[in-house]
């Protein structure tokens, strides 16, 4: 009754704006990844350099290094917050007074710029006035110093990371939660399973949808970080919380380095894609098991 | 039987230790934040107090008075509420293509439209930059430093997400309700906007709210799409930490403005939020 | 409850509604800005009868109302042009100014992408001089002078090249002496100490005790490290917070960096980054010094400097390595000259007002000789000038703007405010030579021994190689990489790079 043409028609204005800003820019790119192109160099302008990008690519140390750190970040945050989140949302099953209250001052961070949390958490730490390394050093002697060490930088980083993503995870699993049927988990407890064997068996099985779509989508976005790390530690100390993103960004911008820069934007896109398509698979073959 | 109860008061009184605890940690960045904001450059170097004994209203009227931070913020207010409504309109009508026509393809789409919104910002830099100040350009005129540049290159994350968010939604319409309507003679856009739009309100205006938000903290994008013209409020702030370096009041001042909005809409989304945040996919 | 959600909701959305159809319909134009005080009111203005070149000019050039734009580093000297130069600037002759003041790496930023874009967003722009070789080697920038030659009816009188310092040379094409950038500041960056502590009687003798030799701003690298080390000391023991050196070691941004390549490095006797100027060569073997001994000891000898720095250190870059100096936190340091006057002035922004002493900075054995010969510098002779990008949509207009700041009259005042000099005359006018006794001479040493230091090696490549540098300095900050190793690292890096670059194949 009602043609398709309709249905594309309506269809067009997105595809249109999503090829626009979304597919023709690595088009573009992945004609200039086959020149050599910096502003500065010797030689203007592009030169043909066949796949000698890429090949540099997989022996660039820095860029590897850089990769792994990312993805390294990423495991890390992720799996806390899933912890921490699922023991945060037990706590808010059975309503008690005050949870909304709570509630509503915990979701706070969700909606706070991602450059701004890394402001506010500079702050925090910034040694001279800061007062986590202020009073670290007053009561305990011990020097917090994120421009020297690695360590704390991580630690300042996942801490925030934390801190901000952790209440998004907690209310998605809490949500999944107050949605299981009861009925199932009291009558395992009746026929005399105790309450871990419940939590192991019974909850995790159920809950498996909602986890695994909030472990996609913080696994994606943690592998975007840039904003935090860039105003919190701009990469440093040394290149230690220099992840993909910042690598990239110094890469095409301070250095002009438009061809390598454009063969590293299409491999990490080519990554994000195959990571998306993986999580992806996993996340719809669990909804379908389900049903 | 005195234990039982005894354990349930130790059990209400852990749970909130823990909450208030979880407040207090989830609040204190923030606090110290308004905190350094009401400090003159001179007290900021004394013993840090979490006390405000005195408000250097400086750290506030003299960014809110510059006519940079001024452009700024309209720049942000002008990108994220045209991008938004722009992504809630498409998205409205590329969902209810999809909802209602069988399409060839449309689970590729819905792939690709994902991919769009969990690729890492920073892959787009290059590719964007190249094309807006090279390829997208007639005579003097191209798209770098223009609000809609921006606009365009947020609907990246922001159409998909809509997508994504408005489709379980418009799914959840029953198609019986058009299928009547039509029966009664009403035009597609009819059917749209009397049946479509007013069930799906709710459902919009999450979209709506939570774009917004994506748009108003983006900071990538704007970093190195724009110059001057079209810097928006996170660039700006960005950009307050280097500049003036030591300034560390002023820097906290406009990290308060900056997020102020963005509080101010939560109030109103805080019951959808997981909903938004996760596409869709989870509901409360 | 649930409908006043709604209510609400619903209004807050016809408002940004309304605010998101309007707005799509002006893109591409600015707000429109509230007019000043000083247009609101031309009678205001200055006598009108009387013939004013610069109104002239501006008509003749069809530049009133017109507004330039440009973009330079919120240093000391540029807020003055920003605040004050710009709005005289303005009312004189009608055109607008839009100065934007941002950090140094945004500078950079902005600047080259509009110009290798061709955006034209603007018409004057803050060069570094050591970034002037690339922005000609890439045709970045207008010809001033041959711009002044084609518009001859825009050259103003008071603008003379010749009143220039010597610094001025370093905007000009080596070839055919055009100049490419009318220079806006200049200063050397120097050893800052705190006279309170140093001419402090037990502070002294307690010194003397202790090192058996009388306490005094440092000569020799080894003095600056005793200073150092005593000084940290002497703060523990007395419980002050006071540290005995700044050191510019952010360790993830470039600052630390230049603090090594521009300071520590020439005062070592490695010059122009310890690069090659012949075959673009890095390393010792391939007859660079970037990883000589020499320059191996140099880097040393400054992450060692770290032990008696302030906590916030490794954090800082330049702007808070001079803050750390003006909250009374280090005794000694290598600040930039740009600081020194309202360090010394402001009690505003800083604690010490009144007692910053001012000293060159330490020197390694035979590189005062090198540098009174010409053979070599004690550390870069810093500043830049503001130059016109190639696409600038307003030159004429622009031209004005910059012999506006060209002219020697507003020199002295200048001076005051951002502690820079580019005319030789500026030395001698009074409200300077005031200043100058308040930070112990810091001008007079600019004057007198300015000729130590030089300006930065004529690289085209400059930040593409300091990219590939920088990571090393700051693993040696961190201490993942001694100093021997970095330097080594930083040299095979760079030569790569050059090679890559096109350079010293």
């Amino acid at each position: 009754m009602r043609s398709n043409r309709m249905g594309w028609r309506m269809l067009t204005p997105t595809l249109v704006i999503l090829f626009i800003v979304g597919l023709l820019p690595f088009l573009y790119v992945l004609w200039v990844g086959f020149y050599d192109w910096n502003v500065f160099s010797a030689v203007r302008g592009m030169t043909w350099a066949g796949v000698n990008n890429y090949r540099r690519l997989v022996f660039d140390q820095d860029f590897l290094n850089s990769l792994g750190r990312t993805f390294q970040f990423t495991f890390i945050v992720v799996s806390v917050e899933l912890v921490l989140g699922f023991l945060l949302a037990q706590t808010l099953v059975t309503p008690f007074r005050g949870r909304s209250f709570f509630r509503t001052i915990y979701v706070l961070p969700l909606v706070v710029a991602p450059i701004a949390v890394g402001a506010t958490w500079r702050l925090l730490v910034i040694p001279g006035f800061g007062p986590v390394p202020y009073y670290l050093d007053r009561f305990f002697d011990y020097p917090f110093r994120i421009g020297t060490s690695a360590t704390h930088a991580w630690l300042t980083l996942i801490v925030m990371d934390i801190w901000h993503w952790t209440p998004f995870v907690t209310l998605t699993l809490l949500a999944g939660l107050t949605a299981l049927p009861k009925e199932p988990l009291e009558q395992a407890l009746v026929d005399g399973a105790n309450r871990w064997q419940v939590f192991r068996y019974l909850t995790i099985p159920m809950m498996m949808p909602v986890i695994l779509t909030v472990v996609f989508i913080r696994f994606m976005d943690a592998l975007r970080i840039v904003d935090e790390a860039f105003m919190l530690t701009n990469g440093g100390p040394g290149l230690s919380t220099r992840f993909v993103g910042l690598h990239i960004y110094r890469t095409v911008f301070p250095k002009t380095d438009y061809g390598y820069g454009s063969a590293m934007s299409l491999l990490v896109l080519y990554f994000t894609i195959v990571a998306c398509w993986l999580l992806f698979i996993a996340l719809t073959q669990v909804g379908k098991q389900r049903e | 039987m005195t234990t039982a109860p005894r354990k349930k008061t130790l059990n209400r009184i852990g749970l909130y230790v823990l909450w208030i605890g979880l407040t207090v940690f989830t609040v204190l960045p923030i606090y110290w934040m308004f905190v350094v904001s009401s400090r003159s450059r001179v007290q900021l170097f004394d013993a840090p107090t979490l006390l405000i004994k005195s408000f250097y209203i400086e750290n506030y009227t003299t960014p809110l008075s510059s006519p940079a931070f001024q452009r700024y913020l309209t720049n942000s207010i002008i990108v994220a509420t045209s991008n938004a409504l722009l992504v809630t309109v498409l998205a409205l009508l590329a969902t209810y293509a999809l909802s209602r026509w069988r399409l060839k393809g449309s689970d590729n789409i819905f792939f690709w439209t994902i991919t769009n919104r969990m690729a890492p910002a920073a892959a787009f830099l290059l590719p964007l930059f190249l094309l807006y100040t090279r390829v997208f350009r007639i005579g003097d005129t191209s798209l770098f430093d223009t609000k809609i540049g921006l606009i365009l290159v947020y609907c990246v994350f922001n159409l998909p997400f809509a997508i994504w968010l408005l489709q379980g939604i418009i799914d959840g319409i029953p198609k019986e309700l058009d299928e009547a309507a039509y029966m009664d003679g009403a035009t597609r856009s009819t059917v749209l906007w009397r049946i479509i739009v007013p069930l799906a309100a709710p459902g919009l205006a999450i979209t709506f709210i939570l774009s917004w938000i994506f748009a108003w903290n983006e900071y990538l994008f704007a970093a190195t799409l724009t110059s001057v013209n079209a810097r928006t409020i996170t660039t700006g702030l960005a950009e307050f930490v280097t500049v003036t370096g030591t300034n560390w009041g002023q820097m906290a001042a406009v990290a308060i403005v900056t997020i102020l909005p963005a509080l101010i809409f939560l109030v109103f989304i805080q019951r959808y939020i997981v909903t938004g945040l996760t596409f869709g996919a989870v509901k409360e | 409850m649930r409908s006043q959600f709604w209510i609400t909701l619903a209004v807050l959305l016809i408002a940004t509604m309304v605010v998101g159809c309007v707005a799509p319909a002006v893109p591409a134009q600015l707000p429109a800005e509230p007019p000043t005080a000083e247009e609101a009111e031309p009678e205001a203005a200055a006598p009108a009868e009387e013939m004013n070149w610069w109104a002239e000019a501006a008509k003749a050039a069809g530049c009133v109302d017109t507004t330039i734009r440009g973009v330079s580093e919120s240093t000391p000297p540029s807020t003055y042009a920003a605040d004050v130069l710009a709005p005289a600037f303005t009312e004189e002759t009608g055109i607008k100014v839009e100065h934007e003041l941002t950090s140094w790496d945004q500078m950079y930023d902005k600047g080259i992408k509009d110009m290798e874009a061709g955006t034209g967003i603007y018409d004057y722009w803050y060069t570094e001089q050591d970034f002037i070789y690339a922005a000609l080697a890439n045709d970045y920038l207008t010809n001033i002078s041959q711009l002044l030659e084609d518009n001859p009816e825009l050259r103003y009188e008071g603008f003379d090249l010749s009143k220039f310092t010597t610094f001025i040379d370093n905007f000009k094409d080596p070839d055919t002496g055009d100049v490419y950038g009318v220079p806006m500041e200049a200063f050397i960056k120097i050893n800052l100490y705190r006279k309170d502590l140093f001419e402090d009687a037990d502070v002294q003798a307690a010194f003397n005790e202790q090192y058996g030799y009388d306490l005094a701003p440092a000569t020799t690298f080894d003095q600056y490290r005793d200073n150092a080390e005593f000084f940290t000391k002497y703060a523990e023991e007395n419980d002050m917070e006071l540290w005995g050196t700044t050191v510019q070691a952010a360790s993830g941004h470039v600052s630390s960096f230049y603090e090594v390549f521009e300071t520590i490095l020439p005062s070592f006797g490695v010059y122009n980054w310890g690069i090659n100027m012949d075959n673009y060569k890095a390393s010792e073997a391939e007859g660079g010094e970037m990883n000589s001994d020499r320059a191996k000891e140099a880097l040393e000898f400054w992450v060692s400097m770290l032990e008696y720095a302030p906590p916030e250190t490794t954090s800082s870059t330049w702007d808070e390595v001079a803050a750390s100096f003006a909250a009374g936190r280090a005794a000694q340091g290598w600040i930039y000259g740009e600081n020194a006057a309202w360090i010394a002035t402001d009690p505003e922004r800083s604690k010490v007002v009144g007692s910053v002493g001012v000293a060159l900075p330490p020197v390694y054995e035979g590189v005062m000789e090198d540098a009174e010969s010409g053979a070599g510098y004690i550390g870069y002779y810093d500043g830049g000038a503001f130059a016109m990008p190639h696409s600038s949509k307003n030159p004429l207009c622009s031209l004005l703007w910059l012999q506006y700041v060209g002219q020697e009259e507003v020199q002295p005042e200048w001076a005051v405010a951002g502690s820079r000099i580019v005319m030789d005359s500026t030395y001698d006018a009074p409200e300077v030579v005031e200043v100058d006794t308040i930070t112990d001479g810091y001008f007079t040493m600019m004057e007198d021994q300015g000729y130590l230091f030089r300006g930065a090696p004529p690289f085209p490549f400059h930040a593409q190689v300091r990219e590939v540098i920088a990571p090393f300095i700051w693993q040696a900050i961190t201490g993942e990489m001694s100093a021997a190793d970095a330097m080594d690292a930083a040299a095979a890096a760079a030569d790569a790079e050059l090679v890559n670059l096109g350079y010293g194949e």
